[in-house]
């Protein structure tokens, strides 16, 4: 037996394939990157970098001011005509987005590349008047602006929240099978049924700027397709020649027409999907594309039986994953290749339909291939549907790539989890005219896995991420801090406060019920704390931040006239992404044993201990660590008490809709990063983490809990999330988070050893299937190789590790975050 | 019942996934023994230095003063330890630990149903231990509800039973992972401690009805290993006709050192080293050369890396 995994490498590549990808991973060194291409408008008071987007990525906000000014002072100044200001602000914005892509970006075309698309990246001038400028510089930077209160809010210990880019899966099918030709005929007979009022109001507005950014894409393949032809000119390469003028011709034709290739619709995909990077300034975050192997699959068929080979299908595909990486080129000079793990555009193969059937073709194969042979490679990420009728075939094939990777090279989504979960939002979310039986089998992944409809629902899923635990802190102080908390920035301490409402003295929670009403209580509480921060930042992105380009692949906004940053998609919700699930759940576990069970301590003595930091606690810690009950056992007892306080959670969420914008909130449990950095900022916790270490991560068990093996572990995630019933959200199923869940289970190389332990794994994934959650990320870990790779960074640039829904190269993570991993890797120590 | 411990998703008992129960209370004490902690039937408890605080509270709640510290280790003056495990429930971190519990078959039941979605058909639940042949009356109970699930059930055995036992629970199981040890019944009395004779006449019985038979056996450093043992076991599965549709020679391996200094007992294989892979492979060669469908023998089990044998 063979006792030292290899790490994976990539084969089967062709030789133009295999210098993108080299090229690529290149980095810095590469004479030709996607930095920002920055742009004013030239006005003093005009800025590009927009902190409303970064407010979820709290590491940066000491660099708010640094961003501002640098990429202010990098930018070409575009000239503007005087008849420029005389437009709306929408039609300003789509007009200069226009213009700097089209005519100000080099047009290159990188070399063996099949794809036109180069450079995209863009900070554009906001195009702000100056009576503009000053009122959003108010409500942004002002006293009660957006900058200072989300900062105490994460400094307290809340979480964080922000209106945000990306996130969302645009109608790209829509244009590959009619083109924006079809979206601008569209766009003009809404505008002209429009009345003269309304076409004077800023739906009108609206319209008009949707017509200008429709054009943007066609302007730009023209610009693309003249540079073909003046390097097919100036090649002596027969073959690239012809190569070149084949981009031409395919780029008089898409994105504007419909496709009629099957390169023609990944031309069209491309160039259609790069706009949106380019549209919102911000490279690629979460923004999907959803059910790849179904849209494309009458092109692959069409183009097949045409001629094509799949070694060609692969090469065009080859090119396309080159491209969704150099994203990550726009903050390339920062180290690390510009990799901060925070993008991810997203695609989903495989899959249902509305009757349960299978959907996996041939195209789903080729698709696999290409991730096969690329990996490993960050871009795009792959998430492969299973259900109960998947096919052997595709399972085998999904087990031996994880067998053969470090670590499964795509994500996992449980449908009819996910599916109940939609269904749920219908109801719930009062939208069951946009999901119903017949289309939710449609859903699709943002992101990381966040499920949400396609090409007309923006969910906000990484906008709100509350910290749960907050709500345990607070009952534990009658709605008080539990300790002073500090502003990294100033370095200034922040008072103790009344933030919630008071929940009674410790003394007076004399019951487990008393105690637990009051943590509920403090849930609701922070989740409507969440709500009103969140809007600060959601309403000036409503007003000064609008994504005219995206809000034409984003079914509803021309109906309602409506930017989707207006709230103008048919589905628009924003989700609450509740963080430190386990931990909290683990902490009200402990105190009920503890305190009202066993009667060992009292409330006042474990909020003494908290505050201590468990210093000079250690008996006291060490049973709430090893002899408390813990979420994650398939303990029906503990896993009762998670169902309930997910169940609450889910409710309070549904109560609220932003003000602005009118999107409903919704539940969902994604933790990204935060589990880790917000272990440092609230206290210890009574399940027995001291402050600094970090939380349970999205709906994971608290780390070393699931002392019974990853079925234990499922069977606990699926039964927090609602489990069964006979009248389930879908069939059985219940689900009472849409967005759904991440959970991480990372196996020991040794269970994958051989074929007969291969069936094994499959048989582990049908009862996930059964019993699981939504999503499942799979890691196949070595310690020994992790170690190494500690002491040889080097070695293992490309080793990926996946940490909560997010990928990320191994060696780039922090040491704490790699010790978190390697503690990982043997499932059953505590 | 009295058993050890429940281990779930468990891929080394049998086909598919399993939860496998390990049954407390052995009837042979084999010198290699792999789970020492399952061979006395009575709650025992063991203990593990990593996790102790030194709190000493296990050494205060004891009634007959039967633990004391040295070097920085709890040990247990085993004249004086009644077994109440007093020790156990007043430990904070776990470093006391109990061995063992009962609990009643409906109990049993309800915790390894739990798993029923990952049987897939193939899979299931594995009785172990121990010794499960001697708690078969409970034992039967679990069964008939397991059964009328559906679940498949399969039993690892020593197979030193009355066969009364055996034909108490073959209508339940659909596998027998049965343990052939050493051919010799005098070296089988030596080493573990019964005389082989009725768990050989036990096997000619189960091979004559319709259950699947696993043959296991254990390769011990000079215990097992010895080509002439493995020669003896093949001739009598063969001579005897005996059907079955595997059988595995199990590599030794140190993965329990901890147990027995955590029972604090000695263990003679302590300082055993991994068998070489030549050595596995020329047994299995031999037991080959034997039985007359050899592709049903393999070999399993961790083996010496290449390194170390340098």
């Amino acid at each position: 037996m063979d006792n030292i995994v290899k790490m994976k490498e990539p084969k089967n590549l062709s030789p133009r394939i295999k210098w993108l990808r080299d090229f690529y991973f290149e980095g810095a060194k590469r004479a030709w990157n996607n930095e920002y291409s920055c742009y004013t408008d030239g006005k003093p008071w005009d800025f590009l970098f927009d902190e409303l987007t970064y407010y979820i990525v709290p590491e940066t906000i000491p660099f708010y001011q640094t961003y501002t000014s640098s990429s202010l002072q990098s930018a070409e100044k575009i000239d503007m005509p005087e008849q420029f200001w005389k437009l709306s602000l929408k039609e300003r914005r789509a007009t200069f987005i226009k213009e700097a892509i089209v005519n100000h970006v080099p047009t290159e075309i990188i070399p063996n590349d099949l794809l036109c698309g180069a450079r995209f990246n863009m900070l554009s001038s906001h195009c702000l008047t100056e009576a503009e400028a000053k009122d959003r510089n108010r409500l942004v930077c002002g006293k009660n602006g957006s900058r200072k209160q989300e900062v105490d809010y994460y400094y307290y210990g809340f979480g964080n929240d922000g209106a945000t880019s990306g996130h969302l899966i645009p109608d790209y099918q829509k244009i590959i099978d009619s083109g924006f030709e079809k979206v601008y005929t569209d766009l003009k007979s809404r505008y002209q049924s429009m009345s003269p009022a309304e076409q004077k109001s800023s739906h009108g507005e609206q319209i008009r700027a949707m017509m200008i950014a429709c054009t943007m894409p066609k302007d730009l393949a023209m610009k693309y397709a003249t540079k073909c032809e003046e390097e097919a000119q100036k090649t002596q390469n027969q073959l690239r020649k012809a190569e070149l003028l084949l981009m031409k011709a395919n780029l008089e034709v898409v994105p504007w027409h419909k496709a009629e290739t099957f390169y023609q619709a990944i031309q069209s995909l491309w160039m259609t999907h790069m706009l949106v990077m380019t549209d919102e300034n911000y490279p690629g975050p979460g923004v999907s594309f959803g059910r790849l192997d179904q849209y494309l699959y009458p092109y692959y068929a069409k183009s097949k039986s045409e001629g094509m080979t799949d070694e060609q299908a692969k090469e065009i595909l080859g090119c396309f994953w080159f491209h969704c990486n150099t994203a990550y080129d726009a903050q390339i000079r920062v180290g690390n290749n510009g990799i901060t793990a925070g993008f991810g555009q997203l695609f989903n193969i495989s899959g249902c339909d509305a009757e349960g059937k299978d959907l996996t073709n041939d195209l789903t194969y080729v698709l696999l291939d290409v991730i096969d042979d690329l990996s490993p490679i960050l871009e795009p990420k792959p998430n492969v549907r299973l259900h109960k009728n998947t096919p052997d075939k595709l399972m085998n094939r999904v087990v031996d790539m994880i067998a053969s990777s470090q670590g499964a090279p795509f994500l996992l989504n449980f449908d009819e989890r996910s599916i109940a979960g939609m269904m749920r939002e219908a109801k719930a979310g009062n939208c069951d005219d946009r999901i119903h039986s017949a289309n939710v089998a449609d859903y699709a992944s943002v992101g990381c896995l966040e499920n949400t409809m396609v090409g007309n629902d923006r969910s906000g899923t990484v906008d709100d991420n509350l910290y749960l635990y907050k709500a345990v802190e607070l009952a534990l102080n009658n709605g008080k801090d539990l300790t002073p908390k500090k502003n990294d920035l100033t370095g200034k301490k922040l008072p103790i406060k009344q933030h919630g409402p008071k929940t009674g003295e410790l003394t007076d929670l004399d019951t487990f019920a008393k105690f637990y009403e009051a943590v509920k209580r403090q849930t609701a509480f922070i989740i409507k704390k969440s709500v009103e921060i969140y809007e600060l930042s959601e309403r000036v992105r409503a007003k000064y931040g609008n994504t005219i380009y995206l809000s034409t692949l984003v079914n509803g906004c021309m109906e309602k006239a409506l930017d989707v940053t207006e709230g103008g998609a048919q589905l628009s919700f924003v989700t609450i992404e509740g963080v430190t699930y386990a931990t909290t759940v683990d902490s009200i576990l402990a105190i009920k044993y503890l305190v009202y069970d066993k009667k060992e301590y009292t409330l006042n003595e474990i909020k003494t201990a908290l505050i201590s930091n468990w210093e000079g606690f250690e008996i006291m810690q060490a049973k709430v660590k090893n002899r408390a009950p813990k979420y994650g056992r398939n303990d029906d007892e503990a896993d009762a008490i998670a169902k309930d306080y997910m169940e609450f959670f889910a409710t309070e969420t549904w109560k609220y809709k932003t003000k602005s914008t009118n999107r409903q909130f919704r539940p969902g449990m994604l933790s990204w990063n935060y589990w880790a950095s917000a272990g440092f900022i609230l206290p210890a916790s009574p399940d027995g983490r001291k402050q600094g270490q970090f939380f349970s991560n999205a709906i994971c068990p608290s780390n070393g809990a699931d002392i019974f093996g990853p079925t234990a572990n499922t069977n606990s995630v699926g039964f927090a999330l609602g489990g069964k019933a006979e009248n389930g959200d879908f069939h059985d199923y219940c689900n009472c988070l849409p967005n759904g869940a991440s959970h991480t289970i990372t196996f020991n190389s040794s269970l994958l050893r051989n074929p007969d332990h291969l069936d094994k794994f499959k048989a582990f994934l049908k009862g996930y299937i059964e019993n699981g959650g939504t999503a499942l990320q799979i890691n196949i870990l070595d310690p020994k190789m992790l170690k190494d790779a500690q002491d040889h960074p080097d070695e293992y640039k490309h080793l990926l590790v996946r940490v909560t829904g997010y990928n990320a190269y191994f060696v780039t993570v922090g040491r704490e975050l790699q010790n978190e991993i390697i503690a990982r890797e043997s499932h059953q120590q505590y | 019942m009295k058993i050890l411990n429940i281990q779930r998703m468990s891929t080394e008992d049998g086909p598919g996934l399993r939860t496998t129960v390990f049954f407390k209370g052995c009837p042979l004490k084999c010198a290699w023994c792999h789970n020492p902690e399952s061979i006395c039937p009575l709650l025992q408890k063991e203990w593990f230095q990593i996790r102790c605080i030194g709190c000493h509270i296990c050494i205060a709640n004891c009634p007959n003063s039967a633990l004391s510290i040295a070097e920085k280790r709890i040990i247990t003056d085993s004249s004086k330890c009644a077994l109440c495990l007093k020790c156990v429930d007043g430990c904070p971190t776990g470093a006391m630990q109990q061995l063992g519990k009962s609990i009643s078959a409906d109990e049993l039941y309800s915790e390894v149903i739990k798993d029923k979605a990952y049987f897939n058909g193939e899979g299931g639940v594995t009785l172990s231990g121990g010794e499960v042949m001697a708690q078969t009356t409970e034992a039967v109970i679990m069964c008939q509800k397991l059964k009328a699930k559906g679940i498949s059930i399969a039993i690892d055995t020593s197979g030193f039973t009355q066969y009364g036992n055996f034909r108490a629970i073959l209508p339940y199981i659909d596998l027998i992972l049965y343990d052939l040890k050493i051919d010799s019944a005098l070296e089988h009395q030596r080493l573990c401690g019964v005389d082989n004779t009725i768990i050989k006449n036990n096997l000619i019985e189960l091979s004559k009805e319709s259950v699947e038979i696993w043959i296991r056996t254990p390769i011990i450093p000079q215990a097992t290993d010895s080509i002439e043992n493995i020669k003896a076991i093949a001739t009598f599965l063969e001579n005897n006709a005996i059907r079955f549709n595997r059988w595995e020679l199990c590599a030794f391996n140190n993965l329990c050192v901890d147990k027995y200094s955590r029972l604090e007992q000695s263990w003679q294989y302590k300082n055993v080293p991994l068998i070489p892979k030549q050595v596995m492979e020329k047994l299995l060669a031999a037991a080959q050369a034997i039985i007359s469908q050899p592709q049903k023998v393999s070999f399993t089990g961790l083996t010496r890396l290449e390194e170390e044998q340098k």
